[in-house]
């Protein structure tokens, strides 16, 4: 008999996720963010991908929705680059989920990423996925939080020099 | 299909419950019963939908509404729990047909509360059942059954927690019950378990401590060490005390007895020495004046005892089977006792503490606060996820004996001890091991005739 939990990835389960993230448009309109059905679903698809890369799972909408009403109002993000951050937001938050073992709540993991990519990495993804979320994870995990701090410093200072 | 009379009652079964498997019941139940055509192709589909809709429930409470994703292994676990619970209850239906009809009338989630609560019954029935083991344990040196009666059941009962992992065993039953057990998980393993330690503590306690301290002295001299069935010493010695006309109650096997048992069973199949040992049953019965379920236990054991003794005969092996025992001074002994352990919950809330703390200093801290016994200790050392290291610096907080306690419950005895031989995979019994190679030959002289001197009280 089976049981798979692949089962969770049934077209009724996603097309129900789809029509989740198309009602973010009625918030994000007022930020000029629009997605199309197609984008949508697209997202819906990068959620799944990077469910299955990263070895998790997850039911209803999942964090789409809670990411898309967070970055919203980010300056780095325009109708030019919206629906590609998403994606890359996506992957990211799943990754760091499983390097901070799961220590961070959704809200909490979002919360960081939207303050960080806004202040210190300026709207780079690069920076934050490879450099801040990276050291927080391993603070959360090794408790480095002294060599955080300097690394920090160090950037900040960096950054102020510029 | 099956057909049972009942009171001129004819009941036909469809489902053979020979054919459900005992480990996995809800899915080979489910697999029968669409075999059957009990359940059709949507039946199906709607219970499997059912089952991963409970599994999202589930999820939503492990994860404390914190997070909408779970790893995989963990939500696997966690659906390998409510199958584990829809089975506990779906076996309370003698005729399985009927469990089937359940499932359609009452929906998966009606019956996974019911589960829930069969799986508290059977863990309250298997505490109760635990605690008359309790008083009446074999007193024997031999590490493998104490710990494992003792402290693994203990912390079985600790760690179990049927909502998230209904299924999960959590101990290695170290100490090996005489007869085979079915596959079974959870709970229902542990209740088995200790209900066939029951019947085999209660057919021990017709016999002294020390004769059976002698008995199995004669079968090794180290027998502390060795994971074997005392039971089936016992009742071996018995039965062939009893077979050759001996006073069965001291267990005194000798040559000239072995020689008779020879004669006894010589040239004989497996069918006759079970017919043998039977003969030799009946007279402990009528002695003894044993309940039915220890006969019944009892007599389930002989297909087993034969199967050694034809072997025996053929190997030329029969002192290996019926022991002759040997007699060892026993004085000078050091009796440790592990103190009382704390409440189950306590004990918990602990353990998490200790798992969530970053440096050892607290951790340190809050055993040396909270933990009040030597039992406590070794439990917290084994389940509080602290490495190697950190296990040796609280090792080194401790007195050598109260080291050599430990070591002696983890088996860390013999000079020659290596870690290959070593049980499961025990991180206090490789701290214990590295703690012993670290200390100065006095010491080492030292921790050693602690340990053969300390007895477990």
């Amino acid at each position: 008999m089976n049981f798979e939990l692949s089962l969770l990835n049934s077209n009724l389960l996603l097309k129900q996720a789809v029509s989740e993230v198309l009602s973010c448009n009625d918030i994000t309109e007022k930020y000029n963010l629009l997605l199309t059905n197609t984008q949508a679903a697209a997202l819906v698809e990068t959620r799944v991908t990077a469910l299955k890369d990263n070895g998790r799972m997850e039911f209803g909408a999942g964090v789409i929705e809670k990411i898309i009403l967070a970055f919203c109002d980010s300056p780095y993000i325009s109708m030019l680059n919206y629906e590609e951050t998403i994606h890359e937001l996506l992957e990211i938050f799943y990754y760091y989920k499983n390097e901070t073992n799961d220590l961070m709540s959704d809200d909490e993991l979002i919360k960081f990423m939207k303050i960080s990519y806004d202040s210190i990495c300026q709207g780079s993804l690069e920076l934050l996925s490879g450099r801040e979320l990276n050291n927080l994870a391993r603070t959360l995990r090794y408790a480095y939080k002294e060599k955080f701090t300097e690394d920090k410093t160090d950037l900040d200072e960096e950054d102020s020099l510029e | 299909m099956r057909r049972i009379h009942l009171n001129n009652i004819e009941i036909v079964k469809k489902i053979n419950r020979d054919f459900l498997k005992s480990e996995d019941y809800f899915q080979s139940l489910l697999e029968e019963g669409f075999r059957v055509n009990l359940l059709t192709t949507n039946e199906v589909e709607s219970i499997q939908t059912d089952c991963l809709l409970l599994l999202a429930r589930q999820t939503e409470k492990y994860n404390g509404s914190e997070s909408s994703s779970i790893k995989i292994e963990a939500a696997s676990q966690l659906l390998s729990s409510i199958l584990f619970t829809l089975g506990v209850y779906l076996k309370t239906y003698e005729n399985p047909d009927l469990a089937i009809e359940d499932i359609k009338k009452e929906g998966i989630f009606n019956i996974y509360t019911k589960g829930l609560k069969q799986i508290d019954k059977l863990k309250i029935t298997s505490k109760l059942l635990h605690k008359s083991i309790l008083r009446k344990l074999v007193k024997t040196d031999n590490v493998f059954y104490k710990s494992t009666i003792e402290d693994g059941i203990n912390g079985f009962f600790k760690l179990y927690y049927p909502e998230f992992g209904a299924h999960e065993i959590h101990i290695t039953a170290d100490y090996p019950v005489h007869q085979k057990m079915e596959p079974l998980k959870g709970i229902e393993f542990i209740n088995k378990y200790l209900e066939w330690i029951y019947y085999e503590n209660l057919f021990c306690s017709f016999f002294s401590s020390e004769d059976i301290h002698n008995l199995l002295s004669g079968y090794d001299k180290n027998y502390s060490d060795i994971p074997f069935n005392i039971y089936e010493r016992v009742l071996l010695s018995a039965l062939g005390c009893e077979l050759v006309g001996k006073d069965y109650r001291h267990l005194e096997i000798d040559d000239s007895s072995l020689e008779k048992l020879f004669t006894i069973f010589n040239k004989k199949s497996k069918i006759q020495i079970q017919d043998i040992l039977k003969s030799g049953l009946e007279g402990l019965k009528v002695d003894l004046n044993l309940n039915e379920s220890l006969i019944k236990y009892l007599n389930n054991s002989l297909n087993q005892l034969a199967v050694l003794i034809e072997n025996s005969i053929i190997n030329n092996t029969l002192d290996r089977v019926f022991v002759v025992p040997r007699y060892y001074d026993n004085s000078n002994k050091l009796i440790v006792s592990f103190g009382i352990k704390m409440e189950d919950e306590k004990y918990r809330k602990i353990i998490d503490e200790i798992r969530q703390c970053r440096h050892f200093s607290d951790k340190k801290n809050i055993i040396k606060l909270e933990i009040k016994s030597l039992g406590d200790l070794e439990d917290v050392l084994i389940d509080a996820d602290l490495t190697e290291d950190e296990i040796l610096r609280i090792l080194d907080e401790l007195n050598l004996g109260e080291v050599a306690a430990l070591a002696k419950r983890n088996s860390i005895t013999s000079i020659d001890y290596e870690p290959s031989s070593r049980s499961g995979n025990n991180i206090l019994a490789e701290a214990l091991y590295t703690y012993k190679a670290i200390l100065s030959t006095q010491e080492l002289e030292k921790f050693t005739k602690l340990i053969e001197v300390i007895v477990i009280g």
